[in-house]
């Protein structure tokens, strides 16, 4: 099925050596291989920080969080920047808060 | 669909079996879909050629471009004939009228003859302005004739002798026959080698009864045309001597072959004591080329637009025969799509199934049931599972967990997690011991998976409940019409860290209290807090005292309403009073 959830990214690389990923919309076991093939080059280079931004995100179910685990496991210092309310319970619910550095 | 696993204590277990249920899918979908298929085919194979249309306007074309040209056709052809015929009556016309200045000389010779007795020096003065070699003499040949009771008497000639020589009794007699007097009586003297006519006339009521005879010429082939100027240079002509149109009657003509095939009009004109027959056939068509053309014009138009009528209609054709074949095609490639669809749907629950319990343990003193439910748009596995193991006669652990993403991968590690889980707590693991060990089969930065698990211990017989949780939702626990949620300490998910840590929190349980632990799909919906879902959940699991199974199935049907896109474990536990 085709039916892809509508999810825009944008994938910006700074010379300090951080990594900043844009996520809006809704992110899901449908388009999520998208996003992780498109910031994996990124995560090669070793970047010593990360931060994903998802404050226009509306959803995002357990493989996003998944996804963002996976990155934090090969990246020091992985913030989630301005998680929505809602995102923020279910990472929290997950015991995922310290993992992902939940900020408002 | 719904499976229900139940177990009332004492009771054996009764599974229908995920297989039998693929089987019954296929029987009522694939089935249907090929039916419907066969039915979509048969209409085609029995439809007949179909360019019959084309052919059809094609004929119908050409039938009105048949009757067109015949009645353009048979228009040209009255039209020709009426024209010809009013030409034909305006020689015959222009000849009567010019027949009198053959008569009028004849007649006034005999007219002076008579008035001055025979005196013959009078009548050749007078006559021999009109005798003379043609065309500019009107005649070769006058003489002057005596009627007595014998045989006429000649009195005089002017000009050349009578072709019939003076002592022709048949000369004679002609001359004779003018006693009976009063008009031109004609003389057809054609088949001899200088071809003439001879004329008598005589002036009636007289005395002497003088007759005038006068030969005139026709050319020795009688071939003569008229001037170009004439009015009626667009005709051709035979001239002929009474009414028969042979060629012994022929006087004149310019037309090498006779008779006259084809459209021609025929006037007989009075002359003398007989008639002219003047025939006359068109050269060119008198109403214009464009007319004779018109219906040559109207079949080739016709032909080229019914040809072009009937292949426009047959390229129409095709073309909707070309769609329908290709949505035919697609028709039966939707149906193949739906039949593959259906295929994995079915192979993927069937896998499915065979990896949740297949039959859940029974312990003295609590009924259990469990459910899993896939996600409705789903065909691949899901990463959800329920498990219920027996400890010992009074314990048991209850399981439910959810591995990140779908297909056979999540599925893969579902059943690692589900079968190590089963074996630490076989060697007696504690439930935080066993999910410390889970962690180090799971790895989310190589496999990117992570699995929430929840390990419910429950202890029958002392009432007490131990839950430890690895990233999952809380179970609900109901009794006396209330639901609360057992709050625990939640560890990362399997799959973060290795030496990830657990800590388990233990409860005592009222008596006759029910145990519900759910994955996700339950309670999460988009745009909803998972709060909300899960105080809906709180609520609707208050009604404490339908039987297990149909409290688990009626959370499973009304929670999952409009959502219902993402699959479904529910593992319940109820001590027995």
């Amino acid at each position: 099925m085709d039916n892809k959830a509508e999810m825009r990214f944008d994938v910006l690389e700074g010379g300090d050596r951080t990594l900043k990923v844009t996520v809006s919309g809704e992110l899901d076991i449908t388009n999520i291989d998208t996003l992780a093939s498109a910031v994996a080059p990124a995560l090669e280079r070793g970047p010593a920080r990360l931060v994903i931004e998802v404050g226009d995100l509306r959803f995002a179910d357990s493989s996003a969080i998944a996804l963002w685990v996976r990155w934090s496991t090969a990246v020091p210092d992985v913030e989630l920047r301005h998680v929505p309310p809602l995102l923020r319970r279910v990472v929290a619910s997950m015991g995922l808060s310290e993992t992902l550095k939940v900020s408002p | 669909m719904a499976y229900p696993c139940r177990n009332d204590a004492g009771v054996a277990m009764t599974e229908s079996g995920p297989i039998s249920v693929p089987e019954a899918e296929s029987a009522n979908g694939t089935g249907g879909v090929e039916h419907g298929g066969e039915a979509g085919r048969a209409p085609r194979a029995r439809r007949a050629w179909p360019y019959w249309l084309a052919v059809a306007v094609g004929v119908v074309g050409l039938v009105v471009t048949g009757v067109l040209v015949w009645i353009s056709a048979s228009t040209y052809t009255r039209n020709e004939n009426r024209l010809l015929n009013l030409r034909a009556r305006d020689a015959g016309t222009l000849l009567t009228g010019a027949l009198p200045t053959l008569q009028i000389p004849l007649a006034s010779a005999a007219a002076l003859a008579d008035a001055t007795d025979g005196d013959v020096a009078k009548f050749r003065n007078f006559i021999s302005p009109s005798v003379g070699p043609p065309p500019k003499g009107q005649f070769v040949s006058v003489s002057l004739w005596r009627l007595g009771a014998g045989p006429p008497t000649r009195l005089v000639t002017v000009g050349v002798a009578p072709v019939l020589g003076f002592s022709s009794p048949h000369l004679s007699e002609f001359v004779a026959q003018a006693r009976q007097g009063g008009k031109l009586r004609v003389m057809g003297l054609l088949d001899l080698s200088q071809p003439r006519l001879g004329y008598t006339f005589t002036s009636p009521g007289l005395t002497g009864r003088y007759v005038t005879y006068a030969e005139s010429a026709l050319p020795a082939n009688r071939q003569s045309r008229f001037q170009s100027s004439s009015s009626f240079s667009d005709l051709d002509y035979a001239l002929y001597l009474g009414r028969s149109q042979t060629h012994a009657n022929l006087l004149v003509t310019d037309l090498s072959e006779l008779p006259i095939g084809g459209r021609h009009a025929a006037v007989t004109i009075p002359f003398g004591d007989t008639v002219l027959t003047f025939v006359v056939t068109p050269r060119r068509p008198l109403a214009g080329s464009f007319a004779q053309a018109l219906p040559w014009l109207v079949a080739i138009v016709g032909v080229l637009l019914s040809l072009g009528a009937a292949l426009i209609t047959a390229r129409l054709i095709a073309r909707r025969t070309q769609a329908e074949r290709l949505a035919g095609s697609l028709e039966l490639i939707a149906d193949e799509n739906r039949r593959l669809y259906a295929e994995q749907r079915t192979i993927a629950r069937t896998l499915q199934h065979a990896l949740l319990p297949e039959r859940l343990p029974s312990v003295q003193g609590v009924e259990t049931s469990a459910r899993y439910e896939a996600g409705v748009k789903g065909v691949d596995i899901g990463g959800d599972w329920y498990d219920l193991i027996a400890l010992d006669d009074h314990r048991l652990l209850l399981v439910v967990g959810d591995v990140s993403g779908r297909g056979v991968r999540a599925a893969a590690t579902m059943a690692a997690l589900r079968f190590a889980i089963q074996a630490y707590a076989a060697q007696n693991d504690p439930p935080d011991a066993i999910l410390s060990k889970l962690s180090k089969l799971v790895n989310v930065g190589r496999s990117g998976q992570l699995a929430t698990i929840l390990c419910a211990l429950v202890d029958v017989e002392a009432h007490r409940l131990t839950v430890t949780s690895a990233g999952h939702l809380p179970p609900l626990l109901i009794s006396d019409g209330r639901g609360t949620y057992v709050e625990s300490e939640v560890g990362v998910p399997i799959g973060v860290r290795a030496a990830a840590q657990y800590t388990s929190t233990s409860i005592d349980t009222p008596p006759a209290a029910t145990l519900l632990a759910f994955t996700d799909g339950l309670v999460e919906r988009r745009g909803e807090s998972i709060d909300e879902g899960l105080a809906r959940l709180q609520r609707a699991a208050t009604t404490n005292h339908v039987p297990l199974d149909e409290l688990v199935g009626r959370l499973i049907e009304d929670l999952r309403l409009d959502g219902g896109d993402d699959d479904t474990a529910i593992a319940a536990l109820r001590w027995l009073e």
